[in-house]
């Protein structure tokens, strides 16, 4: 008996004490870092390429299916294309929600950052920090003008987990004061740190270089004070954006995610628009929108023909038992805007069941109208559209060049100083500035003004005065092509171009989308924040308006 | 020896007697598993008797009218009257009362000293009627047990006991086999973990393309089950700690008899498995959309997969393929993509014995053909077992299993992209036969590789995707224990066990170039071992303290050691598009590496069951565990448990007139449950590809907690327990109350705290529940007996508490986004949203789905039940199941897809006149006066999540067995023969749910109950069992 009470204390002490020595140890993880194996540099890749070149769920369900074709610049619906029209137009939960979980969710990784580089941080430095608020800057501009009253002044306080949503003038009053620090932070510093803390190839943009930082940081600061102007409540514009100029902004280098050729699975990684554009074999081309053909034909835009094809054309049989006289005379006067003339440009012959329509082959640039109604699919035959250029749509990995991811360029902030000349906000040479704008956003298409563009309407900046707005906001929403986040907020913003404006009075032409009719103001909120953070959602919403698409948001026109 | 010296006592006694001038009986004992060796025949009133021979035989000498009682231990005595018959066979029925049943730690005990609810099911009962997992076989035989099914060949099953105690996806119950707990994870649990077998487009969201493979409990071969015990509650289960809070399927396998006569067993099991049910077709319209079929493909006409096309009238119109068909209904076309698939399993069992011990040998073969074409599954289990007495004290008990098995082209089945969604929705005039031609012969350029489908949108080719593509499961699985017992005394003994479970799993996928995705062909190759080691020791003492009071007291220890580790190597792109191996791809992804995870528990626990008088027994048990997840703080942690139970009858009716047990027991427990290895330390991981090579790192999404607490499940069960009329009736009711505190889960937080999940101890989940089984011997004379049971079980379970902000989590979203299945508070885990109709229509006469996600259901059903009879008739004898699972509901994703392509007999409804739907016009304000056509109709509703949830009340003949043994085959040389008829899931008697079967889920995980999307349709199982033991 004796024995046994032995053995059994040795084995209990056996058990509670010496057996869980190695416990600490068997439960750290050998398949990752912990915080004294890594340096800031590391995070800036993802951070950067996190908000503009997310996997392939956001730039599918989010810029091709939505901003793009807001923004008029692309679309979707013709006949060999999978979706109807009115897909991306009509609210489709899942859809939307792809893009605005992952906007909703950007905010955990820039906050994690300026956490982990700031004051006390573990990775302390105040140049990383900079990076981190203009990073910031960059998110909140462009998450706020997608849909409104977000969290802002909360959103990264650790101890507020039910943070309140702000109203877009004090994120906008906010993001420029951060913007600001940022500034003030990097001075004429030009590098992040030496050795393991030199950000340099990690930093995709500029290479480390941070006093292009400070240029896009004024950029930014432009951008926002430009689109403030004139709303409701605004008294910081004017100052701003005259701070922004003589700080200097981008004029002479760009913010582009640029080509590049790597392994890629487009349903886990980043991706270009040619990976998801041929992921579908013909079924998922989408074509080049009306708007933008329209605007660039009618100017002689040398862009033209580096962002659009000809169309296949040839000779098209279309099945017309199913449609009615509005929904042909639509396709005759969509070719017809296209400039195409009857008869010398396209033949046209009509019986009851058939429609024959003849355009030469690879010749004319015809963009394909928005929002296309699911019944008038069958007669919108992709081979009469435009598709994107090569340059847009070619796949990664295959060594063609690809026309990059525009976040901000020194075409922009030329035509930005325009603007803010033409408003009144600075005094300096408005013409000047467009034309120089002009020539950088020639150059972003390895091109340049040409005698026949100079002589268009847009050539040159005359006019009156909300002409001369009128111009900018048009050539604004060109160099932003492939940012349609941007491209749709300048169209809502200035209401240009006009024709970009896509509304719809024939449910059997273009679909109501759930609108009625009305022109897409923002998109709606992720719907877990109903549930999450439910009593802050409604109090924005009472402020701002019906959580639908069609409310305006603060600076809409 | 005494029992061979009586025997011959009697024997001689019998021949003394006869020459009194008495007669001599002769006859056999049998039960429903077959003659019952060493039963006692006595004389009612005397002491006179005799044992039965091994084959069941007696002779005895008696006087006319005396009354014969046989009886043996675990069945109810039969008594049968001398009246000038030689010849009497008496047929025993099992008595559960004195029925000894295995609980925690392998003790055995008997069932009515327990102060809590066990329920055993014998081998038969689970090897009788095979499935290929061993958990269905358990469907409808347990009350408190739910088991649902994710569907193809193969898969795992998801088993709850009394209600979901966790809120994470596992909520599964503890296997343990012959005392050794075994790993149940399950390689690819519908959650998208790493181990997801086959290809997963969708980066891992179970509601794309769940494939859920075998794990745990299915590798298990039925036919070396000697008993399974389900030990509902906590207090059943305290003594196995931290993984036993959801109760415990104890599993005890077949030893040798100890009888020293070569036993050699063959059984051979048959089966046809055909589809039990698919959806509802409509056989009127054909490919096409509008109204219109596509004129030839040339014109550059996408061609829709939708069957909203003209009316089928059998002229020749262009066909899918490109050639001109007869445009005519095939009615069958979706049946004829499944096949009748035979299934073979076959086993042989050797065991010889002697006092001193015994060893048994057998081997199963299993070939089962899946229902679909070129998948089928194969495995062999080799299960050596033996137990020795070394001397009179020691004894060892070994074991070794060894399994393996390949399944072939499992891979995704269901879900959105599975190979299901194109065949379910297959245009109404597409011939199934036609979509073998998948590919062009001799292709060269990537067009030409690219698979034929009958639209151009994203579907795939069904036959493509199981006759091109591949994907290979090989399973290998060690199980083996050594037990040491040593006998100190009488009353003190001791034991040793030491257990390995290692399984290896190997997981090869191929995409062919040309597939509908990953279009430049996908190979995917996945390694995984799982590995778990228990060392135990127990010390047993059994003692009467006085004449009244004995005492059995245990304490032991256990070390175990779980382990993972992996490694996963991908790419997309074979430089030669037609051998598939990891050189030849030209876009390799980098090595996935899973180094080994260690996960320890040391635990210590100790028992005391006291017995007083045979009437009043009380338990107590206690552990403590140490946990190597936790913290240094956290890690150990104790819980215990307590019973009591009271033999009542004693008092009542101390005569058994009426009752022969009355027993009320009582029981309380708390048991404690840890977490994963690595939750504790934030790290950073760097991604697979590092954008234009660069070295990456991100910022890691949940924040954990290093003062993680182990979840705390306590319970308190009272039951009553009946027995009468001579035990003919019987009757155990549970009622149980479980509740779960300091639930780890991850809590979804604003992304503004730079997470988007926390890890917390938070919460409370209750779970109260009903358990009812009623028992009946319906008739038992010699040649007729017939049985009856039932049970029926409700579980309410309920979200009292999660943390403060958050009243609702959710789990998964269905891939049409119209279905969340989540948990709520004040509702419980599997709380269903979705959308329903605003009773609105918009500017085309559309109906309008509502904005916000409302409560549309849930998924836990709100009771079982089960109704199984045993009718015996001579030799022949029927058994059959039927079982109903009612409320509960489940969204059929399957229904709203088939209407919003028009191929369901639904969507027939509208389609020539279209309808004006009475309800407000949102453009105009007024009523409505649109009319919307029976496509855009259908197309808006199916968008509508509340028009296809569907009940999950259903009730089924599970299980019909008919057999026969055959008689006079000693000649032979055979000890038993039995002959059955044996048919599963044959009909259903009521069911609420259209198109699917409401059990089978999308995977099974927590968030994947409640949803069903382009299920394997379930398996009719038609089958013949021959039985012959030598």
């Amino acid at each position: 008996m004796k024995r046994i009470v032995l053995i059994f204390t040795g084995l209990f002490l056996i058990f509670s004490t010496s057996c869980t020595t190695d416990f600490d140890e068997i439960n750290e993880r050998p398949d990752a870092l912990s915080a004294n194996d890594v340096s800031a540099k590391y995070f800036v890749t993802n951070l950067q390429k996190g908000l503009f070149k997310p996997t392939a769920g956001p730039l599918w369900f989010g810029q091709i299916f939505h901003q793009d074709q807001y923004a008029g610049q692309h679309s979707g619906g013709h006949t060999q294309y999978a979706w109807d029209g009115n897909f991306g137009w009509e609210y489709t939960n899942w859809l939307q929600e792809g893009t605005n979980a992952w906007l909703a969710g950007y905010n955990s990784g820039i906050t994690s950052f300026l956490n982990f580089v700031d004051e006390g941080g573990t990775l302390e430095n105040d140049q990383y920090y900079a990076i981190g608020l203009i990073m910031k800057g960059l998110y909140y501009q462009l998450y706020t003008d997608q849909v409104g009253m977000i969290p802002y002044s909360e959103a990264s306080n650790p101890d507020i987990t039910l943070p309140k949503y702000d109203e877009q003038i004090d994120i906008y009053k906010g993001v420029i004061s951060e913007l600001d620090q940022a500034i003030a932070i990097i001075g004429s510093n030009t590098v992040t740190g030496e050795g393991v803390d030199k950000l340099l190839e990690n930093d995709i943009l500029f290479n480390g270089d941070m006093q292009k930082w400070k240029q896009l940081a004024n950029s930014l600061k432009l951008r926002m004070a430009l689109r403030a102007h004139g709303a409701p409540g605004e008294n910081f514009a004017a100052n701003a954006a005259s701070e922004a100029i003589s700080s200097g902004v981008l004029a002479d280098s760009d913010a582009l995610f640029t080509s590049f050729n790597e392994v890629v699975n487009i349903w886990v990684e980043h991706c270009n628009y040619g990976d998801i554009y041929y992921g579908f074999g013909d079924s998922g081309q989408w074509k080049v929108g009306e708007p933008l053909v329209n605007e660039l034909k009618h100017n002689d835009d040398p862009r033209l023909g580096l962002i659009s094809k000809p169309s296949v054309g040839g000779t098209v049989s279309i099945d017309i038992s199913t449609v009615n006289s509005n929904q042909i005379s639509f396709l005759k006067s969509t070719l017809d805007n296209a400039g195409l003339v009857l008869d010398s440009d396209y033949t046209w012959s009509q019986t009851d069941n058939k429609l024959i329509i003849s355009i030469a082959e690879n010749t004319h640039h015809i963009g394909l109208p928005l929002r296309l109604s699911p019944n008038i699919k069958p007669i919108f035959d992709g081979s009469l559209f435009s598709a994107p250029s090569d340059a847009v749509t070619n796949r990664s990995n295959e060594g063609g060049e690809i026309f990059p991811f525009v976040v901000m360029s020194a075409a922009d902030s030329h035509f930005m100083i325009a603007e803010a000349i033409v408003k009144g906000l600075v005094s300096g040479d408005a013409s000047s500035h467009y034309s120089i704008g002009l020539d950088h956003a020639m150059n972003l298409w390895g091109t340049a003004t040409t005698s026949d563009f100079l002589a268009s309407d847009m050539g040159s900046l005359a006019g009156t005065l909300e002409e001369q707005l009128e111009k900018i906001a048009t050539q604004r929403w060109i160099v932003n092509y492939t940012n349609g986040y941007e491209a749709w907020a300048i169209v809502r913003d200035t209401g240009y171009p006009l024709s970009a404006i896509t509304t719809s009075d024939d449910s059997s032409i273009r679909s109501f989308s759930g609108m009625n009719g009305e022109y897409a103001q923002r998109l709606r909120y992720i719907g877990s924040a109903y549930t999450s953070n439910g009593e802050n959602i409604q109090a924005a919403i009472a402020k701002q308006g019906p959580d639908t698409k069609t409310t305006k948001l603060w600076w809409a026109k | 020896m005494s029992k061979l010296f009586k025997f011959f006592t009697f024997l001689f006694l019998l021949s003394f007697q006869y020459s009194l001038g008495q007669q001599v009986v002769t006859g056999t004992v049998s039960s429903e598993t077959g003659p019952i060796p060493g039963a006692s025949v006595v004389i009612e009133g005397t002491t006179n008797g005799v044992l039965t021979d091994f084959d069941g035989n007696y002779a005895i000498e008696v006087s006319q009218g005396d009354v014969l009682v046989a009886s043996y231990v675990g069945f109810t005595s039969q008594k049968l009257t001398v009246s000038g018959n030689n010849n009497l066979d008496f047929y025993l029925t099992i008595n559960s009362l004195d029925e000894v049943v295995v609980t925690a730690l392998g003790i055995s005990r008997e069932k009515k000293s327990l102060g809590y609810a066990v329920t055993e099911v014998s081998g038969e009962n689970v090897n009788t009627i095979k499935d290929n997992n061993l958990a269905s076989s358990l469907a409808g035989k347990v009350a408190g047990l739910q088991i649902s099914q994710s569907g193809s060949l193969g898969s795992a099953s998801n088993i709850t006991i009394r209600g979901n105690n966790s809120l994470g996806g596992n909520s599964q119950a503890l296997i343990v086999v012959d005392g050794m707990p075994i790993n149940a994870s399950i390689a690819g649990d519908g959650e998208g973990n790493q181990f997801t077998s086959g290809s997963n487009d969708s980066g891992g969201d179970p509601s794309y393309e769940p494939s859920i493979s075998g794990g745990g409990i299915t590798d298990i071969n039925p036919d070396d089950v000697e008993s399974i015990t389900v030990l509902k509650g906590p207090s059943a289960a305290a003594l196995y700690g931290s993984r036993a809070g959801n109760g415990v399927i104890l599993i005890t396998t077949k030893k040798g008899s100890r009888s020293n006569r070569l036993g050699v067993s063959v059984k051979t099991n048959l089966y046809v498995d055909n589809p039990m049910l698919l959806p509802d077709y409509q056989n009127e319209y054909g490919q096409g959309t509008l109204g219109n079929t596509f004129p030839d493909r040339g014109s550059g006409t996408a061609w829709t997969g939708d069957s909203w096309g003209a009316k089928l009238d059998g002229s020749s119109k262009p066909y899918y393929n490109g050639s001109m068909r007869s445009y005519s209904a095939q009615p069958n076309n979706v049946e004829n993509f499944f096949r009748s698939a035979i299934r073979n399993i076959t086993s042989v069992s050797v065991d010889k014995g002697s006092e001193s011990g015994s060893v048994r040998l057998s081997y199963t073969n299993n070939s089962s053909e899946s229902m679909v074409e070129n998948s089928d599954l194969e495995s062999h289990n080799f299960n050596l077992r033996a137990v020795t007495n070394l001397s009179d004290k020691l004894s060892v008990d070994a074991k070794a299993t060894y399994f393996t098995q390949e399944v072939s082209n499992r891979a995704s089945t269901t879900g959105a992209q599975g190979l299901l969604g194109y065949v379910y929705r297959t245009p109404r005039n597409i011939i199934m036969d036609d979509l073998r031609d998948y590919q062009m012969d001799n292709p060269a350029t990537p067009e030409e590789f690219s698979v034929i489908r009958y639209d151009d949108g994203l579907s795939g080719n069904p036959y493509w995707m199981t006759l091109n593509d591949e994907n290979t499961v090989r399973r290998n699985r060690f199980l083996g224990f050594l037990k040491v017992d040593y006998s100190f005394t009488n009353w003190l003994s001791a034991f040793v066990r030491v257990g390995a479970d290692v399984t290896n799993l190997r997981d090869r996928t191929i995409h062919k170039p040309g597939r509908h995705f990953n279009s430049t062909g996908l190979l995917r190759l996945a390694e995984n071992t799982f590995g778990e080691l228990n060392s135990e020791f127990l010390i047993t003492a059994n003692h009467d303290i006085t004449d009244k009071l004995n005492v059995i007291a245990n304490a032991g220890g256990n070390m175990s050691k779980r382990t993972f580790e992996g490694m996963v190597n991908s790419g997309f792109n074979f430089k030669v598009p037609t051998k598939f191996f990891l050189a030849n791809l030209s876009e390799p992804a980098p090595p996935l590496e899973f180094p080994q995870s260690i996960k320890k528990v040391n635990s210590l626990y100790g028992s005391v069951n006291l017995a007083y008088d045979n009437f009043l027994y009380l338990d107590v048990s206690t552990r403590n565990d140490w946990s190597s997840t936790l913290s240094a703080d956290n890690r150990s942690y104790m819980y215990s448990s307590a019973s009591l139970s009271a033999l009542v009858h004693q008092f009542i009716d101390p005569e058994q007139k009426i009752f022969n047990l009355i027993k009320l027991r009582g029981s309380v427990a708390e048991v404690g449950n840890d977490t994963e290895p690595y939750q504790l330390n934030q790290t950073f991981t760097v991604p697979g590809t590092g954008y234009l090579g660069l070295t990456e790192l991100q910022f890691p999404t949940v924040k954990f907690n290093p003062n993680l607490k182990p979840e705390t499940v306590t319970s308190s069960e009272f039951g009553l327990e009946l027995s009468m009329l001579q035990n003919r009736l019987s009757l155990d009711v549970s009622v149980y109350d479980i509740s779960t505190e300091d639930l780890i889960y991850d809590i979804p937080v604003p992304a503004a705290t730079g997470y988007q999940f926390e890890r917390s101890n938070i919460g409370l989940i209750t779970n109260k529940g009903v358990e009812i089984s009623l028992g009946a011997t319906l008739v038992q004379t010699r040649d007729i007996t017939w049985s009856t049971n039932m049970f029926y079980s409700s579980n309410e379970n309920k979200i009292e508490e999660l943390v403060d902000g958050l009243d609702r989590f959710n789990y998964t979203r269905s891939t049409d986004g119209n279905m969340t299945i989540g948990a709520t508070v004040g509702g419980s885990i599997g709380d269903m949203y979705g959308k329903e109709w605003t009773g609105e229509v918009d500017a085309d006469g559309k109906p309008i789905a509502s904005d916000l996600d409302v409560l549309l259901g849930n998924a836990q059903p709100d009771w079982l039940g089960g109704i199984s009879n045993s009718i015996r008739y001579k030799n022949l004898s029927l058994n059959f199941l039927i079982d109903a699972r009612i409320g509960g509901q489940i969204y059929s994703q399957t229904s709203a897809d088939l209407d919003r392509v028009g191929a369901s007999k639904r969507s027939l409804q509208y389609r020539e006149t279209g309808v004006v739907l009475s309800g407000t016009n949102t453009a105009t304000g007024a009523a409505n006066t649109v009319n919307v056509s029976g496509q855009d109709y259908w197309a808006a509703m199916s968008g509508i999540s509340s028009n296809y949830i569907y009940d999950q009340d259903n009730i089924r003949l599970r299980e019909l067995s008919l057999g026969y043994r055959f008689s006079n085959i000693e000649k032979l040389g055979l000890q038993s023969a039995n002959l059955q008829l044996v048919g599963r899931n044959l009909f259903f008697l009521s069911k609420s749910a259209e198109d699917i079967d409401p059990e089978v889920m999308l995977g099974t995980s927590l968030g994947t109950q409640g949803m069903s999307h382009n299920p394997m349709p379930t398996m009719r199982s038609i089958g013949l069992n021959l039985t012959l033991n030598f």
